[in-house]
């Protein structure tokens, strides 16, 4: 017996020795995911990693340029960007000609058909569609004329009817696509560059009913074949790929940092695509270390072997000809007050509260002196971020802070109730909660801190009953009103505005500004109510994360980006160099 | 009909009602006194209309004992529907990710059970000397580790360093996943000797102070024919018991193995349903191991009368 385990044993080890290697002679870029991905249908993009995943194969009518900043909205499938009416209401697209679909057996003869305006048509009428349960429908949801009128008739019947049409939505020519919306809102086109509203052909849908999740068929740079729950997805080169090419212009530095020197030419660069799905980070570092995986964010453990206290690369790695990428995020993290409870209506309560919160300590703590001390919600790489606004009540000053808490009628804390914090059972949410309530303990405010599971936690901020919690939002897209629409009224829970904020003046603005057409007006009125709540310390700011990523040197023409949706056409790999640097490894 | 048959016809029909137990159970836990799935499940930029809309579109409204029944439905006929958070068809779901749970689980199971033993023995054999001392030691010292820094090491020496494995990964289909599934096996093997020769020595300790191997020893039997042929089938009940407990737990995968060697198992599924309050691939994951506990339990039933002539199903 024991003889057999031990051949069954050296077995194992003989063909776990059979390690890939490797591969030198075609363009394959390797990355990785942090998550399990959650099939492919742009309906449900509604996570980040499966919506890149996503992003690959499908395209919209517009997208962001790869390498301007702030981030600018480019054509994709839109021939060019719409003409838009006087009164803000009509838009009109474009479409590209010759445009074609993947080559799929849901087609005749399995040849992709040409992309004409009724797919975005039929594409936006299946998000809006209460059967596929989408959770990008905020989006669109009271945006299009029409378009709710038919979801709740749809919703009515066993099967929506779309071949009903929708006012808002409609079909000039083969390639002219008119929306009409209800009332003037400029951040409709961001909504054409979400991957929600890509163009889906009705044939694929058609094909394979309930599997057109695992069947993706776009018109992306790259294709894939049944998606399965599996440990990686392999994407080829779609060979009917439209003339697209690398971006000649970008920002000031672009060009001294190499990432103009393919300007012109023909994308995608790479024959394959690998996404391994690594949802642990010490393998994906390994994976990394190896050359198994091409790009990668720095983990949390692995940070300071990484970078080093003048945050550039530490010798270690700059040898093995790793390069660093350092990039802002477009997000905020705060502490929220539940400002329908009776005493976070007392302004100069959160004022006082924010003036104790050393922001600095916590940021060296917490993200290793790495994020942008938030003065205001709106993060840098925005219309309405002011680079030169410092919030009065977001400086750390004990003598003022204890000042203006007797000021709101609690000298030294007394007859001041103990105050709940919310957050997660995740150590570093748990160790936050600890800091805050040492910060407060310096003003006498004793917080009283309760660890909850991620949907406790959501509940309790959905149906308003925390206190104060901890929390972080990630722009959705690069315009402030994704930003302040967390403090506007009507979106109170179980809505995003989470903190249940209420004032009647900031409604009013944003209201007013949201509506404006975007340029310099508008962002300065945006700044301007920014600090205008920045100042009502509706939160306790915290920072703006930045990113911070690895690249192996054979890596060409990469540039971070939020928005890094079907990027990877632009990346290209230098195989001699890859054959050099491997032996480094 | 013999009455073996009638036993485990009889053990079957109690499915019925132990299964009706648990559906009761997952009833009061997932519909009853969890948190609103449809808070998580419409994202953070749903308004108040969209929550509710997705609650009536979960079937969250209806009366709860429409929403039990739905539950003991599934049950009997294991249809699932569709997951909640990737739209997928949770039988598929479940059916494609039980093949890697298993690849990885079967054989770490069969070899450790096998090592265990035959270390066992040895240390039963040799009880009270060097050997024995050298042995039990070591099992305390690997216990006293945890399963993840085991985890972390082996894969940073073994796979990393040295190269032998891949770090990660999976591919489906023999002899494909073998490179992948190596090292999780090793380790799992590694983590499960310690307990296991502790506890199996302790079994066959306590058997070799019994009579019948005195008796045994005075016919003049070596001790070799003692240990293998008389003292390991009297201590095989316990053993017995002690193994097909575990089984149900194999097809629920190996969790943590899982995630760090990214084998796309059962483990995985359920923690992204955890997440994502995902219920009913929760409900469907709860039932299985319910149905495969009671089934596993029959099996024991069964093996018994196989190592124990004297046990009858009665």
């Amino acid at each position: 017996m024991m003889l057999k385990v031990s051949l069954l044993l050296t077995a194992l080890m003989l063909f776990a020795g059979c390690t890939k290697k490797a591969n030198f002679k075609t363009k394959v870029l390797n990355l990785r995911v942090a998550a399990d991905i959650k099939g492919l249908d742009p309906v449900n993009a509604g996570d980040t990693y499966s919506s890149y995943e996503m992003a690959r194969v499908y395209e919209s009518l517009l997208t962001y340029h790869y390498l301007k900043r702030p981030y600018t909205l480019v054509p994709n499938l839109a021939e060019a960007m719409p003409t838009v009416s006087k009164d803000g209401l009509e838009y009109t697209f474009k479409i590209k000609k010759g445009v074609l679909f993947h080559d799929n057996e849901c087609f005749e003869n399995g040849k992709g058909r040409e992309l004409v305006a009724s797919d975005f048509i039929y594409s936006i009428k299946r998000l809006a569609d209460s059967d596929n349960r989408s959770n990008g429908w905020w989006l669109l949801d009271g945006r299009i004329k029409g378009l709710n009128e038919w979801r709740e008739k749809s919703a009515k019947l066993k099967k929506a009817n779309y071949d009903e049409k929708v006012a808002g939505l409609t079909a000039i020519d083969s390639h002219t696509l008119k929306f009409t919306l209800v009332e003037p809102y400029p951040q409709f086109l961001y909504s054409l560059a979400m991957i929600y509203t890509s163009a889906v052909p009705k044939e694929a849908v058609n094909h394979y009913k309930d599997q057109f999740v695992n069947n993706p068929v776009g018109t992306g740079a790259f294709m894939t074949g049944t998606f399965n729950q599996t440990s990686s997805i392999e994407y080829t080169k779609n060979p009917n790929f439209r003339d697209v090419y690398y971006p000649t212009e970008g920002t000031k530095t672009d060009k001294e940092n190499g990432l103009l020197k393919n300007a012109g030419k023909k994308v995608p660069f790479v024959e394959k695509l690998v996404v391994h799905i690594q949802k642990e980070s010490q393998p994906a570092w390994l994976s990394f270390e190896k050359g198994k995986v091409d790009i990668l964010a720095i983990p949390k453990d692995n940070f300071d072997s990484v970078v080093n206290p003048s945050k550039g690369i530490t010798d270690e790695y700059a040898k093995k000809g790793i390069e660093l990428k350092i990039s802002p995020d477009l997000d905020i993290t705060y502490i929220a007050f539940n400002h329908n409870f009776p005493l976070f209506k007392n302004k100069k309560l959160r004022q006082a509260m924010s003036l104790a919160y050393d922001g600095v300590e916590a940021n060296k703590l917490f993200y290793n002196g790495n994020g942008i001390l938030a003065q205001t919600i709106l993060p840098p790489g925005m219309g309405g971020y002011d680079e030169d606004y410092v919030n009065p009540y977001r400086q750390y000053n004990i003598e003022k802070a204890k000042k203006l808490l007797a000021e709101a009628g609690y000298p030294g804390g007394k007859g001041l109730p103990s105050i709940v914090y919310d957050t997660t059972a995740v150590t570093t949410s748990r160790q936050m909660a600890e800091y805050f309530r040492n910060a407060m303990k310096q003003i006498d405010i004793n917080i009283v801190v309760n660890t909850n599971t991620w949907p406790q936690l959501t509940k309790k901020v959905k149906s308003a009953q925390t206190q104060t919690y901890g929390m972080a939002w990630l722009g959705d897209y690069p315009d402030a009103e994704n930003f302040l629409q967390l403090l506007y009224g009507p979106n109170k829970a179980p809505g995003p505005n989470g903190s249940n904020y209420d004032n009647a003046d900031f409604n009013k603005k944003f209201e007013t500004i949201t509506k404006m057409q975007p340029g310099p007006k508008r962002a300065a009125e945006y700044a301007k109510l920014a600090q205008s709540v920045a100042e009502d310390a509706v939160y306790i700011l915290g920072v703006h994360r930045k990113s911070f990523g690895v690249i192996h040197g054979w890596i060409d023409n990469y540039k971070f980006s939020t928005f890094k949706h079907g990027h990877a056409k632009y990346y290209d790999i230098d195989l001699d160099k890859k054959k050099k640097l491997f032996e480094k490894l | 009909m013999n009455a073996s048959t009638n036993y485990i016809i009889r053990r079957l029909l109690y499915l019925i009602p132990v299964l009706l137990g648990v559906c009761f159970l997952i009833f009061i836990i997932f519909n009853v006194v969890s948190e609103d799935p449809a808070l998580i499940l419409a994202g953070k930029n749903a308004s108040a209309e969209r929550i509710a809309d997705l609650r009536q579109e979960l079937g969250l409204n209806q009366p709860l004992f429409v929403q039990y029944l739905d539950i003991v439905k599934s049950a009997f006929t294991f249809e699932f529907g569709q997951s909640w958070s990737t739209k997928q068809n949770i039988s598929d779901m479940l059916t494609r990710g039980a093949i890697p749970s298993l690849t990885l689980t079967l054989p770490a199971f069969v070899i450790s059970t096998f090592l265990s033993l035959f270390f066992s023995v040895i240390v039963a054999y040799y009880r009270g000397k060097g050997i024995d001392l050298f042995i039990r030691i070591t099992c305390i010292a690997m216990m006293s580790i945890s399963s993840l820094a085991y985890i972390l090491f082996f894969q940073y020496f073994f796979a990393f360093k040295l190269g032998l494995f891949e770090i990660s990964g999976y591919e489906f289909g023999f002899p494909g996943f073998i490179p992948y599934i190596a090292l999780p096996v090793i380790i799992w093997i590694v983590l499960s000797l310690g307990p296991d020769i502790r506890f199996y020595r302790t079994l066959i300790l306590d058997e070799i102070y019994q009579d019948y191997v005195r008796t045994a020893r005075a016919k003049g039997l070596s001790e070799k024919v003692v240990l293998f042929k008389h003292v390991l089938r009297n201590a095989m009940i316990p053993i017995v018991t002690y193994l097909v407990v575990q089984l149900p737990f194999l097809l629920t995968g190996a969790l943590l193995l899982e995630s760090f060697f990214s084998i796309p198992g059962l483990g995985g599924i359920t923690i992204q349903a955890l997440n994502s309050s995902d219920f009913p691939v929760l409900k469907a994951m709860a039932i299985l191991s319910a149905v495969a506990y009671i089934i596993f339990t029959l099996v024991q039933d069964i093996l018994y009368t196989l190592v124990d002539p004297r046990v009858k199903l009665q």
